[in-house]
């Protein structure tokens, strides 16, 4: 239409114009339904499996590790709350008044145990070169989502933000995943490796049973993750490195624990594969679940748009010649936990308890609890 | 501190709105604005009562813009009428000084009228007792059915006048509520250019090369992010790194610790709360400009400060005189929306959505709160002395308050990076105010000597404790402090000698080289 036409020509173009136009609206909205149905389909899509991933439920999940042994006891075994409530450590009564049932206060040398636990794990973490953040625990929902959770789910496990599309981490995962939100890092960056110290906040909507005594399944609780960003090759090799690390930690507090290698029903959407540890909890007279190392590959990097540039030209663009960049690719991800302190405090309390009442703080943490070497019954 | 109804504030902003632990939504606003803001002293809304309250009371019920959110209150404080009744000019001209809206005439009108109507009340019951006796006995049954007809209409009568009462006790409590605490005689009247200086130490650091805020400090250094945090989670988050992680711990380790060698019991405190416990601390959770997060679907409120659950540890309980003074030394993370909060005095670290606190809280005899009201602030100005800081305590002034605060201190500290004093603590003393709403008594151990009628061994009446809250550490502020104080030519940062062995016995925050 921008050259010389004749007047019927012209219409005769005006028309077809306008049709194409018309008809174009119209495909572009469908396009957009299309896409748009087509994510939702497709982020249920679960991640690829490991092939050494045992398939089936949780009985199929295989031990990798095993380390120590159930303690003998010569007298009768108290298990956390009974402890928590002669030693004047913890208060879930005065809790379930203020803010509803599963909270709790910690008391006197919980809270010295709680703070030198935090602070040994970090220092522990940090000579392994990994960096020590805190973060925000109030989140935009999309974030949450991008990492793989479901805030508004029927049994969502995520607390929001009344008035606000804003929720309350679960765990410190989400808001270091989101660090890198939408951005291309320099491979020479990588891998990048975070420790977060965050509290976190969990509904547990649905979660009934036995389970969920004490300590063992709260709303709130204090943990100390770690996340790692590194190039796809790598991610094996840092998933060997995060659970090591753990393993190193929980050995040196002398528990009694196993690693698993969870079966494929129980792995998550974004988990690759999985590795629980499992410690024993004499209390409760069974193993309970203090951490859990996931490798993610690029399932969360895909949503969260974290990306990397190859360091060497890909030689299938050689057309473009010599100096073009690489195309970037997706970052893998990983995350594992340090720490989850009021688990942990179950495993300390019950495995380092005495007779006469008291619990032994193990050595490594004392330093970090100004020497404290014994929590001992108060006379009163 | 910065409050709920911040439109006042923001038009008054020459200084820092204050950030205390406590009352950050309580400033009470001016009579000749209160039309305009919707926040009024202590309550931001009016409770959906107008007609009722106008058939009760011939003055005015409301005074603010907005009657339409209010919530009624779930729950009742034990306030004292009779007190206010016979101290009314005391109370009233409290309410001037504080530039409170309480409305005095209006308390004191139904509380006059609750009290007829519960005599009424009581008459009438009397009455259907008598009937009641009566139809006991043998009877004419033409006299039984009077008595029959007298004790149904009696009934009727009843009902509606224990309705009328539950009506008019709801109303009062709304209407008292809003009554700020008396306060203490020493303290200045006036607004915040009234407060007094209690005490000054230290001078500002005279520096030799350009001073940095703390956010090129913590950016040069490594130490801050709040871009990413702006994608996450909003403006006003942050990411922590590096060295300044480790000061976050040190920090909250060294004050706890030095904090429970003065005999004050550790705690962690949940941060999820009903809304009722933040109302009885003297809070608004739901007002228009509240401070407060709410959970979406649930009575729960995200805590602004760790006195809000340690002041619900013995709610609604009587606390042995013995086991008085209750001392609790609590680390939270606190989190506020600073709903409100415009002007320069929001930048980087100095207003946030969410800080680690450490907070002091104390619950005593009503004769000790004054005692212990100076224990607190030289336990904070300790502290703060140790860290090397610059620093003044304030007396503050009525305006300044906050409702459910008696006295309040308030520490200042230099920050040389924005150039003035900010605020990093502040101590109150609550009095009965959140005792009152809280629920907590104790039983003094001296039988009161005007009881002597029911004989020895009579227990005494249970008497209302007072509360105090000061803060011990605002992790924060006091990194914007530490920060720009310690600040040295080559960019690096010293660490207070206090805080090395909390450190890993970190001296120096040193710039990385990449």
């Amino acid at each position: 239409m921008k050259g010389k036409l004749e007047p019927a020509e012209r219409q005769r173009l005006i028309e077809e114009g306008k049709n194409l136009k018309e008809g174009l609206v119209t495909l572009e909205e469908d396009l957009l339904k299309l896409t748009d149905a087509l994510q939702q389909e497709a982020q249920c899509i679960p991640n690829m499996t490991h092939p050494d991933v045992p398939i089936g439920g949780e009985e199929s999940s295989v031990i990798r590790k095993m380390v120590g042994s159930p303690r003998k006891f010569s007298f009768p075994v108290k298990d956390h709350l009974q402890l928590g409530k002669e030693l004047d450590l913890l208060d879930f009564d005065a809790a379930a008044e203020v803010s509803g049932s599963k909270f709790y206060y910690l008391k006197n040398e919980a809270v010295m145990l709680e703070m030198g636990l935090i602070n040994w794990t970090l220092s522990e973490v940090m000579k392994k070169g990994f960096t020590p953040l805190t973060t925000p625990e109030i989140v935009r929902s999309s974030v949450v989502e991008k990492c793989g959770f479901q805030p508004r789910g029927a049994n969502t496990q995520v607390y929001s933000i009344e008035g606000s599309d804003q929720c309350l981490i679960g765990t410190a995962e989400i808001p270091v995943g989101g660090i890198h939100m939408d951005s291309i890092v320099a491979e020479s960056l990588l891998p990048l490796k975070y420790v977060a110290f965050s509290h976190c906040f969990r509904t547990e909507a649905g979660a009934a049973g036995t389970a969920t005594r004490g300590l063992y399944r709260v709303h709130q609780f204090s943990k100390v993750e770690m996340f790692v960003l590194c190039q796809s090759e790598e991610s094996e090799f840092y998933h060997e490195e995060l659970i090591k690390i753990e393993e190193d930690l929980f050995s040196s507090l002398g528990l009694h624990y196993k690693t698993l290698d969870m079966a494929s029903v129980d792995l998550g959407a974004p988990a690759y594969r999985k590795f629980d540890v499992e410690a024993w909890m004499p209390g409760l007279e069974r193993f309970g679940e203090i951490s859990s190392a996931s490798n993610c590959t690029d399932y969360q990097s895909r949503r969260l748009g974290i990306r990397y540039r190859p360091s060497e030209p890909s030689s299938t663009n050689s057309k473009k010649g010599k100096g073009s960049l690489p195309p970037p690719k997706f970052v893998h991800t990983l995350n594992a936990t340090a720490c989850a302190i009021p688990r942990m405090i179950v495993c300390l309390l019950e495995n380092y308890q005495q007779e006469d009442g008291s619990v032994i703080i193990p050595e490594p943490l004392r330093p970090f609890m100004g020497g404290l070497q014994i929590i001992a019954p108060k006379s009163r | 501190m910065g409050m709920g109804g911040t439109t006042l504030q923001t038009l008054k902003l020459a200084s820092i709105p204050s950030f205390s632990s406590s009352r950050f939504v309580f400033k009470p606003l001016p009579k000749t604005l209160t039309f305009l803001a919707s926040s009024r002293h202590g309550r931001t809304q009016r409770p959906p009562f107008p007609l009722l309250a106008r058939a009760l009371s011939a003055a005015p019920a409301v005074q603010t813009a907005s009657d339409e959110t209010a919530v009624k209150p779930q729950w009742k404080a034990a306030i004292d009428f009779k007190w206010i009744r016979e101290n009314k000019e005391a109370v009233a001209l409290n309410i001037e000084k504080r530039n409170s809206n309480a409305n005095l005439e209006t308390v004191l009108q139904l509380y006059d009228k609750m009290t007829h109507l519960q005599k009424e009340v009581e008459r009438l019951r009397g009455e259907r007792n008598v009937v009641a006796n009566k139809m006991k006995g043998k009877l004419e049954p033409a006299e039984r059915q009077r008595l029959i007809e007298e004790g149904k209409n009696l009934k009727e009568g009843l009902v509606t006048l224990e309705e009328d009462l539950l009506k008019l006790t709801d109303a009062l409590q709304q209407e008292a509520q809003c009554i700020p605490n008396m306060t203490h005689p020493d303290v200045p009247i006036g607004g915040e250019e009234s407060s007094v200086i209690r005490k000054m130490v230290g001078s500002p650091r005279k520096f030799s090369f350009p001073v940095k805020d703390h956010l090129q400090l913590g950016k040069e250094l490594d130490l801050l992010d709040f871009d990413a945090a702006a994608e996450v989670s909003g403006s006003k988050f942050y990411y922590l790194k590096n060295e300044a992680v480790m000061l976050e711990m040190g920090l909250i380790n060294w004050t706890l610790s030095e904090v429970m060698k003065k005999g004050f019991t550790p705690l962690t405190t949940p941060e999820i709360v009903r809304s009722s416990v933040v109302e009885k601390c003297g809070f608004q959770p739901r007002g228009a400009n509240t401070q407060v997060y709410s959970i979406e679907g649930s009575d729960q409120c995200l805590i602004g400060t760790a006195e809000i659950p340690v002041g619900g540890i013995h709610m609604d309980s009587i606390v042995a005189e013995s086991l008085l003074p209750l001392k609790y030394v609590a680390f939270s993370h606190c989190f506020r929306t600073e709903a409100g909060a415009a002007g320069t005095a929001t930048r980087g670290l100095y207003r946030v959505h969410q800080f680690s606190k450490v907070e002091m809280f104390v619950l005593c005899q009503s004769e000790e709160s004054e005692f212990y009201h100076e224990e607190l602030i030289k336990i904070e100005e300790d502290l703060f002395s140790s860290l090397g800081l610059h620093y003044k305590t304030l007396d503050m002034a009525s305006v300044d308050l906050g409702a459910p605060a008696y006295r309040k201190f308030d520490v200042e500290a230099w920050m040389p990076g924005l150039e003035r004093f900010g605020e990093i603590s502040s101590a109150s003393n609550c009095t009965d105010y959140q005792s009152r709403r809280l629920g907590i008594r104790y039983r003094p151990s001296e039988p009161s000597s005007t009881n002597s009628k029911k004989g020895k061994g009579s227990l005494p009446p249970p008497k209302f404790v007072h509360t105090l809250n000061a803060t011990a550490c605002a992790i924060p502020r006091m990194i914007v402090c530490l920060l720009e104080n310690y600040q040295q030519e080559d960019g690096s940062v010293i660490i207070p000698e206090p805080l090395r062995p909390f450190m890993g016995g970190l001296q120096i925050i040193a710039p990385k080289s990449r």
